[in-house]
């Protein structure tokens, strides 16, 4: 998509190794445009993570074996000259982690590691400069008394301020991209919600793009524009938050949807979990990689166990779902689910291996 | 800060108090319950063929016939004020801190230890120089190079390094480098003030066999300790601003895996520079750890009581120098 | 006794052969060639004749030591070495002739003009000294600096570690006099009343009984000179004033000893000694085998404690022919024994004890002490080099050296133990020759139904707390104690006297562990003190032998040898008999 700051397109990135080819990410796609935010959204091990360090370059000196295109504004990233990617690091893309703490370095002021992530990419000015960028940064990012706090270690801090400082950081070289990955994750409720207003309104005023990566949809809910729904490190479903949220096309996302309490829905209706657990990355299952686990799977005819779903467009939107349902069931379906009942012609699936013993 | 090492340093003095007793209980009350008593004990600092005269007489001299707590009341004393020694034709006064004379030579016990500490020192320093700098380098690389030739080759003579005795590298060293083929002829010590030169070339070896031992030590720590750094959260953090490798493992990475090494390396100084017993007998220097084997074959009680309550001594300061370095080195750690 | 000594007169060309017979073993070197001529090198020329005499003056000499020595203070030291190695600096009243062979077991007027006059029915010795000895500071040497030395010898707190032959030889007041440090009696310090100085060349000496061995007690250091202005006491042995060859230049306690020339010493008062090397140190507290290294590649000249190298340079020396030829095998003057305790039931009965004889099997004792070249096989306590040596062989030693376990039998029967019995062996666990003799002497009794049981110490504790205190022996059963003697003079009484003497047995620090108080050994050591003749010594000597194997109180092993490695660059080389190591005080060096 042209104007588009960062398109992904089919990124596949695997790790050899002794148990055999991990295939964290096997074609993942997408684009993002500047001031929009995506969610990217799945379990542990969908391949989020994996994703965003591999926008970052991070995987250079591993074993990683990446294809597929990253372009950063127009400039293509896989197979580039690592020196290349280190310099866009950090200063046209930037990232922030889940834990603050282990995060940050824990013998360094936080002035000193912002200090750092600045002059690493502006060499030529002056440690009084950087300092004062270093205070107004943190006064930015709403941390009370910056001047005297910017000599402080990262463990006088409290968590919710802990992650400011990581914004800060992060946020220091105007960065075009912002990839905040689970931040909120190791904070309580109300930290939480102070930190994603934060992100808000930073990228309101800076202008950036930002990928969040979560497993929590309230999260997504708040801050997304696009919502990226990734599992077995493919993508399930890919489109607007508004469209996701209204007609959620896979059943891995209703599970997602379902499983959440939810303040409207009555006290007495059971959470319905997804069963089972998620697949390994080694002996990923035959064709759908969410067969083992989709109460609907058997509704296909047996193109579930055999064939890959392409990811497809259900409406003119753009919004994409990869599933082998008809467009028709699924709408059936969902209305179902969402009004809380459980029709009699849908299996409970028998939780089955794809799982690492 | 201060507070802490006041307190430390109190804790420093009751501490070599304990030492002391304890020395002092070993060397008397365990042979009494083993059945001896003190006139048996006289007889080892007396010649062949002793009259019982001659043994009364030296008990008496030793002041061993006394009880234990005046014997112990009159060490402490010597320590603190001093003491008065009777030499036959006058009395000399042996200046605080006083470890008393020696039951075999009748000579003050603290000079000689003094004259003593400067090739302990020599050999300590040096070789810690030399492990430090050759482990820890070789660990950072193997670290970094996990897996590689270089990693296995060099855990490898690691391993060789930390199991092959002193004695044994130390006695091929000599047979190869000083007897076969005289690189390093007549291994004595020479002052540093004496002949910087000479001094350096006689503790050569000494240097090199004890400090193969602690690099080999050192190599396996820093490596294990690197391994365990880079995986860190901070490390990746420092990589994503975009910084360059070199200064992620030196700055990010170095700087936290040394803080235990560091500790370690203060520890295991403290313990040599009460004598590195095993090289100082293998290549005949003088220094603490040979003056402590002398000491103990001898049963020279207040030699012993020297010894031990110097190399307590550096071995708790090495403790709370280390423990400052730590507060400095980590801000975490606060007292 | 005191750690080393060789001796002998008579007996010595017996005892020759069997050195050489004993060393040589191959006959690969052609040594015996006994006339000190000059130029004769090879295996054990040093035992008989002088190797490479020089009069060349200068260069150094480095004597290495793997301990440091009791004291450098003459009056406060019982070692051989040390003995040897303080005629560099002082000259005691006697000393022995330096010549090789047996030649070096005569005494001979050191600082004396000549041996003791004998007067007062053996009850006073009186010497002269010669006029015109002087210290290392030019003051001339007078009778009353001799008897200030032996004065101070009676302060056993201060100098506990020498000898203390004169308390108890001494008369007067002698019993009761605490040293010039303590006497309050005399104003100018001469208060021992047995020994008196009319003159200043004159020195008498009044004893308590008749001794006739008492010109060899003259030779001991404690006799040698100590003005007493310049006595420091306790801290006399940083500096010793000198009357020797040499004189202190510096002395690290346990380090390092440096002797210079002493410009005061006259070479004809003192033929016994020479000044030809222009520096000696000796360098403490260093690693044997270092040492030993160190010798064999010319870095130090010698070592000082003359006891023999180590395992590892006594195999080089042995299988390497050129340095063979530059060592030498003395005989070390020790017999390494094994003490049998005549109280102990049932080696109380005679016939037990020589059960034990028998049933020992001296070749693997031998073995132990490094075969042929550490000792030969002993039949008789006596080692061949002592005066009155006679051979004699009760027990088959050197008949059946692997021992007779049929006449160990019969000796069990004739004791009333036939199945054997049980007793334990007390050795020094710091010796492993010493462990490695236990051994097999447990190996070879167990052989006859004798069990044993095996209890190592450390020689510092041995005699003092252990195989030297009865009570303690008693206690544990001990029936066997591995021991070694030898005798501070080359003399019969000095041999047997604290090993078998029922006077020596001691509560602790006992020498005389067979605890053996038979009247005719008690009669004829007594008789000993008395005799000046000759001929009647020499064989009550061998009388006391005789019955001390009668008794079976002792079972013999070796006599001691040394493997000595003799320095290339060193002159005027070769073993005194009466240390059964090198000469020191007569060594050069090759420039």
């Amino acid at each position: 998509m042209p104007g588009a700051l960062l398109e992904v397109e089919d990124l596949r990135i695997h790790f050899p190794t002794q148990d055999g080819l991990v295939k964290s990410v096997d074609g993942v796609s997408f684009s993002l445009e500047r001031g929009r935010t995506l969610g990217i959204v799945g379990e542990s091990g969908s391949g989020k993570s994996v994703t965003s360090l591999g926008i970052m370059g991070l995987h250079q000196g591993t074993q990683a074996q990446i294809t597929g295109h990253i372009r950063l504004d127009g400039e293509e990233l896989v197979g580039t000259q690592p020196t290349r990617v280190r310099e866009l690091r950090g200063d046209k893309m930037a990232m922030i982690f889940q834990d603050p703490l282990s995060s940050l370095h824990p013998y360094f002021t936080v002035g000193n590691q912002i200090i750092e992530a600045y002059r690493v990419h502006h060499p030529e000015v002056t440690k009084q400069q950087a300092r004062q960028r270093a205070i107004d940064m943190l006064e930015r990012v709403g941390i009370p008394q910056p001047s005297v706090r910017v000599d402080d270690y990262p463990h006088q801090f409290s968590g919710g301020m802990r992650q400011r400082v990581m914004i800060a950081m992060a946020l220091v070289n105007d960065p075009g991209l912002l990839i905040a990955d689970e931040p909120t994750t190791a904070l309580d409720v109300t930290v939480q919600a102070q930190i994603l207003d934060l992100i808000s309104d930073l990228q309101a005023e800076f202008g950036s793009a930002v990928i969040m990566i979560t497993h929590d949809l309230g999260v997504v809910a708040e801050l997304s524009d696009d919502i990226l729904v990734m599992y077995a490190g493919r993508v399930a479903e890919y489109g607007s938050a508004a469209d996701i949220f209204a007609r959620p096309g896979h059943p891995y996302t209703w599970g997602l949807l379902a499983s959440m309490p939810r303040m409207d829905r009555e006290r007495l209706t059971r959470l319905v979990p997804i069963p089972g657990t998620p697949p390994s990355l080694i002996r990923v299952p035959s064709g759908c990689p969410f067969h083992p686990r989709c109460r609907y799977g058997h509704l296909n005819g047996g193109r579930s166990e055999t064939e890959v779903p392409e990811l497809r467009a259900t409406e003119e939107t753009g919004h994409l779902v990869a599933c082998h349902l008809t467009a028709a069931e699924r709408t059936r379906q969902w209305a179902l689910l969402s009004a809380g009942q459980v029709p009699d012609d849908v299996k409970e699936p028998v939780p089955q291996g794809g799982v690492e013993a | 800060m201060i507070t802490f090492i006041i307190r430390r340093l109190i804790g420093t003095v009751f501490l070599l108090i304990v030492v002391s007793m304890i020395t002092f209980a070993i060397f008397f009350l365990l042979p009494r319950l083993a059945g001896q008593n003190t006139y048996q004990l006289a007889t080892q600092y007396v010649g062949r063929n002793p009259t019982r005269e001659a043994i009364l007489q030296v008990e008496q001299q030793l002041g061993l016939a006394d009880p234990l707590y005046l014997q112990y009341g009159r060490f402490l004393r010597s320590i603190v004020l001093g003491a008065h020694y009777n030499s036959g034709t006058g009395s000399t006064y042996c200046p605080p801190p006083c470890f008393g004379y020696s039951f075999r030579s009748q000579q003050p016990v603290w000079p000689q230890m003094v004259s003593d500490l400067p090739v302990t020192i020599s050999l300590a320093i040096g070789a810690s120089v030399l492990w430090l700098v050759g482990g820890v380098s070789i660990g950072v690389i193997s670290a970094l190079r996990r897996g590689s030739f270089f990693d296995r080759f060099s855990m490898g003579v690691a391993l060789a390094g930390v199991s092959l005795p002193i004695f044994f590298t130390g006695l091929i060293a000599l047979e190869l480098f000083s007897y076969k083929w005289p690189i390093f002829p007549n291994v004595t010590y020479v002052s540093f003030t004496t002949n910087p030169l000479l001094w350096a070339r006689n503790l050569v070896l000494p240097w090199i066999v004890l400090a193969f031992l602690y690099a080999a030590l050192y190599a396996r720590l820093t490596r294990a300790g690197m391994l365990e750094t880079m995986s860190e959260d901070y490390i990746r953090t420092a990589r994503a601003k975009g910084l360059p490798e070199r200064t992620v493992i030196v700055k990010h990475g170095l700087r936290s895996a040394l803080t235990p090494i560091v500790t370690i390396f203060g520890m295991d100084l403290g313990l040599l520079l009460g004598g590195a017993i095993i090289t100082e007998v293998t290549f005949s220097l003088h220094g603490l750890g040979l003056f402590t084997v002398m000491a103990i074959q001898n049963q020279d009680l207040p030699e012993i009581l020297g010894v031990t309550m110097l190399a307590a001594f550096f071995i708790v300061i090495a403790n709370l120098v280390v423990d400052i370095f730590y507060a400095v080195l980590d801000p975490r750690v606060r007292y | 006794m005191r750690r080393r000594r060789t001796f002998g007169l008579a007996a010595f060309g017996a005892a020759a052969a069997i050195a050489l017979a004993a060393c040589s073993s191959g006959g690969s070197s052609s040594s015996t060639n006994p006339a000190s001529s000059p130029g004769v090198t090879g295996f054990n020329a040093a035992v008989t004749s002088v190797v490479n005499p020089s009069t060349t003056k200068g260069g150094t000499i480095s004597f290495g030591n793997s301990s440091a020595p009791d004291s450098t203070d003459p009056g406060n030291t019982y070692y051989a070495y040390m003995w040897n190695f303080t005629r560099l600096y002082v000259m005691p009243l006697m000393t022995y002739k330096s010549c090789p062979g047996q030649c070096g077991l005569q005494v001979v007027p050191d600082l004396a003009t000549g041996p003791g006059v004998v007067s007062d029915n053996g009850l006073t010795w009186t010497y002269h000294i010669q006029p015109d000895v002087k210290f290392e500071d030019g003051t001339t040497v007078t009778s009353q600096d001799v008897k200030y030395a032996v004065e101070r010898t009676f302060d056993r707190g201060l100098f506990p570690l020498g000898p203390n032959y004169f308390a108890g030889l001494l008369g007067g007041n002698a019993a009761k006099y605490p040293g010039p440090y303590k006497d309050k009696s005399s104003k100018d310090k001469m208060g021992l009343t047995a020994v008196d100085t009319p003159d200043a060349t004159t020195i008498v000496f009044h004893l308590a009984k008749p001794f006739a061995d008492f010109d060899y007690v003259a030779a001991i250091p404690q006799t040698a000179p100590v003005p007493p202005n310049k006595d420091t006491g306790a801290n006399y042995q940083l500096h010793p004033v000198s009357t020797g060859p040499y004189m202190f230049q510096s002395y690290q306690l346990n380090k390092q000893l440096t002797l210079v020339p002493n410009p005061n010493w006259k070479a004809s008062t003192d033929p016994n000694a020479k000044q030809l090397a222009s520096k000696i140190t000796m360098t403490m507290n260093m690693n044997a085998n270092d040492i030993d290294s160190r010798l064999l590649a010319g870095d130090l000249q010698v070592d000082a404690a003359g006891t023999g190298v180590q395992a590892a340079a006594r195999s080089k020396i042995l299988s390497t022919p050129t340095l063979k030829a530059t060592s030498d095998d003395p005989l070390a003057g020790f017999t390494w024994f094994a003490a049998i305790n005549t109280t102990l039931a049932p080696l109380n009965n005679v016939h037990c004890r020589m059960a034990i004889e028998y049933a020992a099997s001296k070749t693997n004792y031998q073995d132990a002490y490094g075969g042929p070249i550490g000792g030969a096989i002993a039949s008789n306590v006596a080692p061949p080099n002592l005066v009155g040596y006679k051979a004699f062989d009760l027990y088959g030693a050197t008949t059946d050296p692997g021992g007779n376990v049929a006449k160990a039998k019969a000796e069990l029967q004739a004791c009333g133990q036939p199945n054997g019995f049980t007793t334990g062996i007390t050795y020094r666990s710091d010796r492993p020759k010493e462990v490695a003799a236990a051994q097999a002497l447990q190996a070879s009794l167990s052989q006859v139904g004798i069990k044993t049981s095996l209890h190592g110490f450390p020689t510092s504790t041995y005699s003092g707390n252990f195989a030297g205190v009865p009570k303690y022996v008693a206690q544990h059963n001990i029936g066997i104690s591995f021991y070694g003697w030898a005798a501070d003079w080359p003399d019969g009484y000095g041999f047997f006297f604290y090993i078998a003497h029922g006077k020596a047995i001691s509560p602790a620090g006992n020498t005389n562990q067979s605890q053996l108080n038979d009247p005719v050994v008690n009669n004829l050591l007594d008789k000993m003190t008395n005799t000046t003749d000759a001929a009647t010594r020499n064989s009550y000597t061998s009388q006391i032998d005789m019955q001390i194997m009668k008794d079976a109180a002792i079972l013999p092993g070796v006599w001691a040898k040394s493997l000595l490695y003799r320095g290339t660059s060193l002159t005027n080389v070769y073993v005194q008999s009466y240390y059964g190591m090198y000469n020191y005080a007569v060594l050069g060096v090759k420039s």
